[in-house]
């Protein structure tokens, strides 16, 4: 069988296999592998001169190690380390920032490989890594990511636990379990830092890259939309008290869109002197048709100043360290960006009118349209106003109008409309390919109604959510975006009109927007059993959720609930800290307590022997510590005579419990409390006769 | 070191020690400040970017950290050292003090014992497993003949991460034997004087009167062996004789301070010693006189023993 083996192996890499490695050689291999798990989820962001350096590097250094090689000379990783900073220099013309951060810090553990000589070397490396393994959450902070990065870290101290066994060959195994359960016992500490640790802001601003994310924009032309509906990834997660609302009624208000130069929406000037919060428009106010509806809502950071909030939530939410102000259009702006994940809580009624009930100078923002855009269009909407049924016709009567000529004239919906080419997009979409999304759509609208002399706006946000709740949290997905419009009626106010409900009443209704082209393991395990996959992904939906909801979404405000929870009234970051203090405290105090029961555990048989030999010596026998109890028995015997059997016979029975055929685990307390009393009443005995 | 005599002169010097919570020091390392900073740094970062992950990564890792504080310290506590009797050497030899370290409760790793003597931080290794002994060996180097104290011995581990380091000072009772440092290359024995009476002893190689025959043994030189009747033995399956011979000869040394004049003090018990171990190899007796001192002739590993420490401390 052996003759089976490769023998054309270059001499250079013969593998001895694992267990026949030398110490050192597995333990750097072992260190390379590590690091090469910390570094591979960050290829996707690194330039890729970077990740091919790394790659070769670590690979060079385990081959090194195989050979048992030398190490290369430190002018070479000096070189090395010049062209990265260079090419580093190149990609991003900057060395400080997050992207270039990470690139040179990825490029430094792997070059720190090519120098592990002392032991400072190797703490180097360790502390690299544990700063690695925290940048992956600057990109993300799944619960993949998270188990990714745990593995990392147990990896990391394995390989430190390593480094201080210098004796002997200990197995991996070994080192593994032994980092794992100091981590393990370190954990209450962990949890009770994380629980404690007051949450206070950032210590001084972080700059952002621009790198967009998909969501909601301030800007709709045609076709942005149409990206955001293709992400699956969630947008926010909204849960009821009580009953939730239908599904055509979850309409989340996100930007809305009042100014069209003819290609472009956009919001209308303004509505905050930045930075404080000084409102130029009077607050939003609704006038409730319906009852009222309470929720809470997870937001994932939206990267925009504003909450998407049900439709209509005439009150600002109270969100910890942001204000909120719901503006007359019923936006809820935010005074900064949303950048990390928020939770709090709302009432809306999704029944409401809103709006000025009389015309006023601030509509005449709503009817403006760019001069020289659209003609056809604009001359179709005179057409219909010169209908004689139309010509004193109310908002109303049109909106509903031009909602049947959607219905009627062969428009279709389609997530891939293909390109509308300026300057006339509106022409084209509305008499000529008649084929379009929601953004077409309420575009379309909106400009109809502006030509009929109505004022009328394009809101976005998001609609419908996921059929099912999962774990009763309602699930919103970016691919739930939409836009619909809103024209404005005399008597009522702003109404709402969603054209696309008039074309594809099933997007609006069944509130499930279109699925992604599924990946080629989804689509596999879907042809096999969809109800499996509807299982899988409730399943780990769910596990995301809670993930989400008490790792990534624990705040200030879920300290102070805590610490309210506790029985504080008015909770503050001081008591935190005093809480923090004082459990670390009695952790520590708990820890002592141990050192100092461990100090005062004897062996339970010298502990008995103490005695013995105590109450011996109060009953005038001095005796050293190796007499043994024969030896006792016999001095005993000789000292005090036949006065003292009992007490021999005592020693005798120690001694076969110790030695004997029974040989005990441990002595026989009763025996020993016997002994003591029988010498103590033969020395008194002994007293009274001298007396 | 005003710590070390300190903590030194807080315990009697003992072959057998046991660590408790008394006599076991923790500072953290070098590498322990460095792993504060980097979780200073963590914190920092997880405070700027808001991230949840971040607190829980840099409070799992200072988690650890307190617990490895006290894995560190309990690798020592409750450790017992025991120094095996220690073989007398030269001096300028090496001295192995075999140390061996008893773990009544736990496996302990990374017990690292070295001699406090000049700046040696040569660490010599062991793992203890619950239960059971591992022994280590530390070496001394005495440079003076005479007795001397044993150093102090440290302790110390920094097992599992590093991060603190925990140690002991441990005096050892005994006493070190350090014979004089034999002279390099001392010149010949002194004459030896044949002594009538003397005990009878058979020699292989010398030649003399022929006593006996007996079979050959290897090393035999080719003209012992008798041809003529080994060729008769050989015939009758036996093997090769050879001539048994006895030397009545008796020669004793006389090892004599007088012997080497001109000599400092040292210097002459160096030669004596270097004449003592020659002597022993030759296979003769032979007596050492001393200035008050006087050992009387006789040979084997007791007497040499004898000699070596009369010359060890003398004066």
């Amino acid at each position: 069988m052996e003759l089976t083996a490769p023998r054309r192996l270059p001499r250079w890499f013969r593998w001895p296999g694992w267990r026949h490695l030398p110490r050192e050689t597995r333990d750097t291999l072992f260190l390379i592998g590590v690091i090469g798990w910390t570094v591979i989820p960050h290829v996707a962001h690194l330039p890729l001169w970077c990740s091919a350096l790394t790659a070769a590097v670590l690979i060079w250094r385990a081959l090194l190690a195989v050979r048992q090689a030398a190490l290369p000379g430190r002018w070479v990783v000096l070189l090395v380390l010049g062209a990265a900073i260079v090419l580093t220099l190149w990609s991003y013309q900057t060395l400080l920032g997050k992207a270039p951060g990470i690139t040179m810090a990825v490029t430094l553990m792997a070059l720190k490989t090519l120098e592990l000589r002392a032991r400072r070397d190797a703490f180097v490396v360790f502390f690299l890594g544990f700063f690695l393994v925290l940048t992956h959450f600057l990109y993300s902070q799944s619960l993949l990511v998270a188990a990714a990065m745990l593995v990392s870290v147990w990896g990391l101290l394995t390989a430190l636990v390593l480094a201080h066994m210098p004796a002997g060959q200990p197995s991996l195994r070994q080192a593994g379990l032994l980092s794992a359960r100091t981590a393990l016992l370190g954990a209450p500490i962990m949890l009770l830092l994380f629980v404690l640790f007051p949450r206070i802001g950032p210590l001084w601003g972080v700059p952002h890259d621009g790198t967009s994310s998909t969501g909601l924009s301030l800007r709709m032309s045609m076709g942005s939309v149409a990206e955001v509906a293709l992400d699956d990834s969630i947008a926010l997660r909204v849960r009821f008290d009580g009953v939730a609302p239908r599904p055509q009624d979850m309409y989340f208000r996100g930007p809305v869109l009042g100014r069209f130069d003819g290609t472009e929406w956009r919001p209308l000037p303004a509505t905050f002197a930045t930075p404080g919060l000084t409102p130029r428009r009077a607050p939003g106010e609704v006038r409730p048709l319906g009852p009222e509806v309470r929720y809470e809502m997870t937001l994932e950071p939206l990267r925009l100043s504003l909450l998407p909030l049900l439709e209509a939530t005439p009150r600002a939410p109270q969100v910890e360290g942001i204000q909120v102000l719901v503006q007359d259009d019923l936006q809820a702006v935010t005074d900064r960006p949303i950048l990390q994940r928020l939770r709090f809580h709302a009432e809306a009624h999704t029944a409401y009118a809103h709006g000025p009930q009389r015309f006023n100078s601030s509509l005449f923002d709503s009817l403006a349209l760019p001069a020289g855009f659209n003609p056809r269009t604009l001359a179709w909407a005179r057409a219909l106003r010169a209908e004689s049924r139309y010509t004193n016709a109310d908002a109303g009567t049109l909106a509903r109008a031009l909602l049947q000529h959607i219905r009627s004239a062969g428009f279709s919906y389609t997530l891939s409309p293909g390109e509308y080419p300026g300057p006339d997009t509106i022409d084209q979409f509305w008499l000529d390919r008649r084929a379009g999304f929601c953004e077409h759509f309420a575009a379309a609208f909106v400009v109809l109604m502006r030509a009929l002399d109505i004022p009328a706006r394009v809101v976005t946000g998001y609609q419908g959510t996921d059929p099912m709740p999962v774990d009763g949290y309602y699930i919103v997905r970016q691919s739930s975006a939409h836009a619909w419009a809103e024209y404005w009626q005399e008597g009522s106010g702003w109404q709402r009109a969603d054209p696309t409900a008039a074309v594809a009443p099933e997007r609006i209704e069944r509130s499930r927007n279109l699925l992604p082209a599924p990946s080629l393991m989804a689509g596999a395990l879907s042809s096999l059993s969809p109800e499996l996959l509807a299982r899988l992904r409730e399943g780990w939906e769910t596990m995301n959720n809670r993930w989400n909801q008490w790792v990534l979404g624990y705040s200030r405000g879920a300290q102070f609930d805590l610490l309210r929870n506790l029985g504080m009234q008015t909770p503050g970051w001081e008591d935190l800290v005093l809480l923090l203090v004082a459990s670390l405290s009695g952790l520590a105090a708990f820890a002592a307590l141990w050192a100092w029961r461990d100090r005062n555990v004897v062996d339970p048989w010298t502990r008995q022997m103490e005695k013995v030999r105590a109450a011996l010596r109060s009953a005038g026998l001095p005796c050293a510590a190796h007499e043994a109890p024969r030896a006792l028995a016999l001095r005993v015997q000789a000292r005090f005579g036949d006065a003292a059997q009992g007490l021999t016979a005592l020693l005798l029975a120690i001694e076969a419990q110790r030695y004997g055929r029974e040989a005990r685990s441990r002595p026989h307390d009763a025996l020993t409390r016997q002994f003591v009393a029988q010498a103590r009443n033969m020395a008194q005995a002994a007293m009274s006769a001298t007396r | 070191m005003r710590f070390r005599a300190w903590s030194q002169s807080r315990q009697p010097p003992s072959d057998t020690r046991v660590l408790t919570q008394r006599n076991v020091y923790i500072l953290p390392t070098r590498a322990g400040l460095m792993f504060a900073v980097t979780l200073a740094v963590l914190l920092v970062a997880s405070l700027n970017y808001q991230l949840n992950l971040g607190y829980v990564l840099t409070f799992l890792l200072a988690g650890s950290g307190i617990v490895s504080l006290h894995i560190t310290h309990s690798t020592l506590r409750g450790l017992t050292l025991h120094l095996r009797p220690v073989a007398p050497v030269f001096a300028g030899d090496a001295a192995l003090l075999e140390c061996v370290l008893t773990s009544p409760d736990r496996d302990r790793f990374g017990i690292g014992l070295n001699v406090i003597s000049g700046d040696s931080r040569n660490l010599s290794w062991a793992n203890v497993s619950r239960g059971g002994q591992s022994q280590t060996t530390v070496s001394f180097v005495p440079e003076e003949r005479g007795l001397h104290p044993l150093p102090a011995i440290r302790v110390e581990t920094r097992f599992p991460f590093g991060l603190f380091c925990a140690w002991t000072f441990w005096r050892p009772a005994s006493h070190l034997l350090a014979y004089p440092r034999p002279e390099p290359n001392p010149p010949a024995l002194p004459v030896a004087r044949p002594v009538p009476g003397g005990g009878l002893e058979q020699r292989a190689t010398a030649t003399g009167e022929t006593e006996g025959v007996r079979t050959y043994q290897r090393g035999d030189a080719l003209k012992l062996v008798l041809w003529k009747k080994a060729a008769k033995t050989l015939e009758s399956g036996g093997e090769l004789v050879s001539r048994d011979t006895r030397v009545a000869v008796h020669r004793q040394l006389q090892l004599d301070w007088a012997l080497c004049p001109g000599l400092a003090d040292e210097q002459r018990l160096q030669r004596l010693t270097a004449w003592v171990l020659a002597a022993e190899r030759s296979a003769a007796d032979y007596a050492l006189e001393l200035p008050g001192v006087s050992i009387a002739s006789a040979r084997g590993e007791p007497h040499r023993r004898r000699c070596l420490e009369a010359l060890a401390l003398w004066k």
